[in-house]
């Protein structure tokens, strides 16, 4: 394994090695409110961070992420509108400059391989998704705290990676270990051996101390919340099929498709023209099962008519639906759609629900 | 990069032919020889409107031109209804999985069709007319609003005519001149000429009437396996990635259109 100490006051140098070769995105703190007591009285921190252009963020700006960004990491493979294709003629659409993409978290690598379930397998890869797949920089962070809305380790996800990026950077003292992990990662790491020196035991064993002392924090304060395991999700869903919660949960619902656009595992999208005739374009935007119209047919019929409707579906899609083709469950417990609905529908709460009420049913 | 799989091949409307006061039935040459199975569905864009999903209601055996039979129900379908010979359209596809006529063989083939649902089966129609010595008979029944819904009124009693195929029609409202059976099209089921033992059942029609039928056919006998659905769903991509087309652990775009009872039955509201 290639595991290197780097210097805090180094950071920037590591960046602006990547930035040459790639597009690179950075974490930049947004929001740095003080700490907030969540309901079961702990805490927590209440930073937000966005992944912005390291162009446009001053160097001082530029931070470690203790838990995931604002957005969804899949943002980066598939535009929320982009030209997917031009009419009859054989004009290429070039999918741009390599992507460098820092502060991606463990939550966004397991949403990646459900992207890359629907963008890569299947009858037809996506060729642009593929083109920045293939060609992307993933540079990973372990996570030292976790926000309120963080539930990753309620479906077995931990709060760092093993596997799935380039580069990962676990914070120790004055400094990160840097795991170059991927061929791409240890040819560029080779260039850099004037600020990345080879890590030493003690650095490794702080290391995993922390990612232990992380892990157990965020057992600590899961437990409270009662999240159902992994391994029932699609049976209570299935279950649940007829229960109130949907109706209940949906009253305060605004239809803003939040909770959509901010998931990371969340895929759908709508192919739809601009313009005419000649110049005519297909576009590609993204879509949510939330909203009215997605199940629509011409002719007007539409199998989710009914708001509760649409929240089950999304359920569905999400516990049945992946579970059954896919094998694992497409919700990484990142939580984003708890922070982002206007309406506090918390999918905590619906899953505990389907999880009581299909016990109690049982009884 | 590799082939763009958003990109429509060119088409030009070769014939326009009016099949009723709202569907019409476009002749199509593609820019390249086009080869689908049966079932299979493709996606048919106005460029700069969009597109829809539509199945050929052609010979498959035909590789040069293509029949689409379209009711004027939408955005796409009306622009679609405005068009003449010599105009544009892209095609994408072929999508899904289409009727497995290998499961066909040596069986009584239950046809039954409600209005402009008849599209997809008289393409089903050719491909087991081509090849007749494989199956033991075809039985096809088909509903329509009033006689003036009725589609392919000059090819029916073609069909008719054919050896080891049995048509009925039916109509839900009669007109003056009509002689023909009046109700909905499982009153012409009960009587249809097949060994329920050894049929296997095919419905295309709006979802209501495809549950009818499909109860229809359990009454009769037939076993859930046995029993083929159209299944009509949003379908946006036909790759099995936009997510529109959902029926439980399924895309209609991917591992349908057509199902089987069998794979459905378990599933809540399948016919909404």
């Amino acid at each position: 394994m290639d595991i290197y100490f780097l210097r805090t006051p180094n950071l920037a140098r590591f960046y602006e090695r990547i930035a040459h070769d790639y597009e690179l995105f950075v974490p930049k703190k947004t929001d740095a409110g003080p700490k907030i007591k969540c309901e079961h009285g702990v805490n927590l921190p209440a930073d937000e961070y966005l992944l912005n252009r390291f162009q446009d963020v001053n160097k001082d700006e530029i931070v470690f992420n203790a838990y995931r960004s604002i957005e969804p990491v899949r943002s980066f493979f598939t535009h929320l509108k982009e030209q997917v294709c031009n009419y009859f003629n054989n004009k290429e659409i070039k999918p741009g400059k390599p992507v460098a993409v820092s502060g991606v978290k463990n939550c966004d690598l397991y949403s990646l391989k459900i992207q890359d379930f629907v963008f890569l397998d299947g009858n037809e890869p996506d060729p642009f998704y593929k083109a920045r797949r293939e060609s992307a920089l993933i540079i990973s962070g372990d996570c030292p705290a976790f926000k309120e809305s963080c539930f990753c380790r309620a479906f077995d996800i931990n709060p760092y990676a093993d596997e799935g990026f380039d580069f990962n950077l676990s914070p120790i003292q004055e400094g990160y270990l840097v795991d170059a992990a991927s061929q791409k990662a240890k040819s560029i790491a080779a260039t850099m051996k004037d600020i990345l020196v080879p890590a030493t035991g003690n650095q490794l064993q702080e290391k995993a101390d922390g990612r232990e002392r992380a892990v157990k924090k965020l057992d600590e304060h899961l437990s409270k919340h009662k999240i159902p395991k992994k391994e029932t999700l699609r049976e209570i869903v299935l279950a649940g099929y007829n229960s109130k919660v949907w109706n209940e949960q949906m009253r305060t619902c605004v239809e803003c498709g939040g909770c959509v656009f901010m998931c990371d595992t969340c895929h759908c999208f709508l192919l739809f023209d601009e313009e005419s005739s000649a110049s005519a374009k297909r576009m590609r935007i993204w879509d949510g099962c939330l909203y009215k119209n997605f199940t629509r047919v011409a002719g007007g019929a539409n199998p989710l008519k009914m708001r509760y409707m649409r929240l089950r579906n999304r359920y569905l899609k999400k516990f049945d639906f992946f579970t059954a083709n896919m094998g694992t469950q497409a919700c990484c417990g990142c939580g984003r759609c708890i922070d982002v609905c206007p309406g506090k529908i918390d999918i905590r709460y619906i899953l505990r629900r389907l999880h009581e009420e299909k016990h109690i049913q049982s009884i | 990069m590799k082939k763009n799989i958003y990109s429509p091949f060119e088409a030009v409307v070769e014939e326009v032919r009016q099949e009723t006061p709202t569907i019409k039935t476009f002749v199509l040459r593609p820019a390249e020889p086009f080869v689908f199975r049966t079932g299979q569905f493709i996606e048919l864009t106005v460029p700069g409107l969009g597109e829809a999903p539509f199945t050929p209601s052609s010979d498959p055996g035909v590789k040069d031109i293509m029949d689409v039979t379209i009711m004027n129900a939408g955005l796409v379908t009306s622009k679609l209804h405005a068009m003449n010979k010599g105009d544009k359209v892209g095609i994408r596809g072929p999508y899904g999985a289409g009727y497995p006529l290998d499961k066909f063989a040596g069986r009584d083939i239950l046809i039954v069709g409600g209005g402009v649902g008849l599209a997809p089966l008289r393409s089903l129609l050719y491909s087991l007319f081509s090849d007749m010595d494989k199956y033991n008979k075809v039985v096809l029944r088909y509903g329509a609003k009033t006689p003036t819904d009725i589609v392919y009124k000059d090819l029916i009693p073609k069909w008719e005519k054919k050896a080891k195929v049995d048509v009925a029609t039916t109509v839900d409202v009669a007109d003056v001149n009509w002689r023909g059976n009046v109700g909905l099209v499982t009153n012409i089921l009960r009587d249809a000429p097949v060994d329920v033992k050894n049929a296997v059942g095919v419905v295309c029609g709006p979802p209501v009437m495809m549950k009818f039928v499909a109860l229809k056919f359990l009454e009769m006998g037939l076993a859930p396996a046995d029993i083929y659905l159209s299944m009509e769903k949003n379908m946006s991509c036909g790759l099995g990635k936009c997510g529109h087309c959902r029926i439980g652990p399924f895309y209609a775009c991917k591992d349908g259109p057509v199902f089987t009872y069998e794979q459905l039955k378990e599933l809540n509201d399948i016919w909404d």
